[in-house]
């Protein structure tokens, strides 16, 4: 299976930001900080279930749901 | 209304009050005070002389007020109503340990400000953030932050002028080390950030492979001794590598722009640096170019997108400063900011999202 993390970091970026173009700007460097450059992540990325994991903790940590 | 600078002189005494004649009767005080002023009896001073305002600062390796870089003396920025209309501060202690006293000073901001942190306006509030420089806990610090709420948060790591002992961050009447600051501020005419960085990047990329994150250490980059790597990427010899960190530190490259990693020293083959890096992430060999001219320019960028822009507040980086320094150009420096009420210090490392170093965060109010 592939894509599954580009999907979920669309989605962290998109609770996150609801639309405004500055806190997608912001959600994106935060997400590069912590080690996860969206521009990496297309859907043809491979699942790996470490990263995905690790994904789920920025999730929770930034209080959203996947 | 507006915007006030105020400065003290080394050996001044009566600082508090001198301070007050200066700036009248704001309602936020921000300062930065050379530790020859003693943390805890100045900050007692200072929330004496300005009873009715928030105040908090730190202490500094230098300040940078109007039109000049500063040694041994207070600088201070006063804001009225009309330019910061609602401020809450807190210290945060017990940092180097835990970041529980973040999610617990947020809490406690949500019920005062009757909304929480996650829902304010990012382009109306905006955060300051002061952490003791030794603490080592300035990634853990700004991470939480961003975490939990989308209110940028910008600032400085104190400073102690380069002894490396202790720096206080204070507030309200109390000084701290192991603590931050973090004062929340809303700004009703709106502000900008400015993050300026003297260097580009090579099409060189060291991708750590190995690290003591803790230690802020890069043990192996692309799976070779890290100061080996190093010294290959930039074509010197191992024993020369050292000589090189300030002109070529390392970039995180966040849309084209670095977020610098600065390496402090060699230790055995390891290379460490003045903050925290991760496994995997592909950092950018950089090459320096001027502060001064840079800083010139991307000031005067700002200032023109930001018309009628009242004063800013300059965190920069020691390690500019101390380059600054080394080519006789600290007036020159001082000089990019002559026609802008400004008021800054010299910093142990540069909060904007995260932790970055060498570099020169800027707050702009309108």
């Amino acid at each position: 299976m592939a894509g599954q993390i580009k999907m979920m970091i669309d989605q962290i970026i998109e609770e996150r930001s609801k639309g405004n173009a500055l806190l997608v700007s912001t959600t994106q460097t935060k997400l590069i900080l912590k080690g996860f450059d969206p521009v990496k992540y297309d859907a043809s990325s491979p699942d790996d279930p470490a990263v995905i994991a690790r994904l789920r903790q920025v999730a929770a940590d930034l209080n959203v749901t996947l | 209304m507006g915007i006030k600078v105020a400065q003290v002189a080394d050996g001044t005494v009566d600082a508090g009050a001198k301070l007050a004649a200066q700036l009248g009767d704001p309602a936020v005080v921000v300062y930065f005070a050379s530790p020859k002023h003693d943390p805890e009896s100045l900050t007692a001073e200072i929330a004496r002389f300005f009873p009715t305002a928030a105040t908090f600062g730190c202490t500094t390796a230098g300040e940078l007020v109007t039109g000049a870089m500063t040694k041994g003396a207070i600088v201070a920025m006063g804001f009225d109503k009309d330019v910061v209309s609602r401020a809450v501060v807190a210290i945060v202690d017990g940092i180097k340990d835990s970041t529980d006293g973040i999610d617990r000073t947020f809490s406690e901001w949500d019920r005062r400000l009757g909304r929480p942190m996650l829902e304010l306006d990012p382009e109306r509030w905006v955060g300051l953030v002061l952490v003791d420089g030794l603490s080592g806990a300035e990634e853990r610090v700004m991470e939480r932050i961003g975490d939990l709420t989308n209110v940028v948060f910008i600032g400085g790591s104190a400073g102690d002028d380069v002894a490396f002992k202790q720096t206080f961050v204070a507030a309200d009447g109390r000084a701290a080390s192991n603590a931050a600051v973090l004062a929340l501020l809303e700004c009703p005419n709106g502000f900008d950030v400015l993050k300026t960085q003297s260097f580009h990047a090579t099409r060189q990329f060291l991708v750590p492979s190995k690290v003591d994150k803790a230690a802020r250490e890069i043990i192996e980059f692309n799976g070779k001794p890290a100061a080996i790597a190093y010294a290959e990427a930039l074509g010197v010899k191992p024993d020369q590598l050292a000589d090189q960190f300030m002109a070529h530190p390392l970039g995180l490259m966040v849309g084209g722009e670095p977020f610098v990693r600065s390496p402090q020293q060699i230790v055995g083959q390891s290379v460490r640096f003045y903050c925290g890096v991760d496994e995997g992430v592909k950092l950018a060999v950089l090459d320096s170019t001027g502060i001064v001219e840079d800083t010139a320019s991307a000031l005067k960028q700002a200032l023109d997108r930001n018309p009628g822009t009242k004063g800013l507040l300059n965190f920069n980086c020691i390690l500019r400063t101390l380059e600054l320094e080394a080519k006789g150009q600290t007036d020159a420096y001082g000089k990019v900011f002559a026609g802008i009420p400004t008021a800054g210090f010299s910093t142990y490392g540069e909060e904007y999202i995260g932790h970055i170093n060498q570099t020169a965060t800027m707050l702009l109010f309108r």
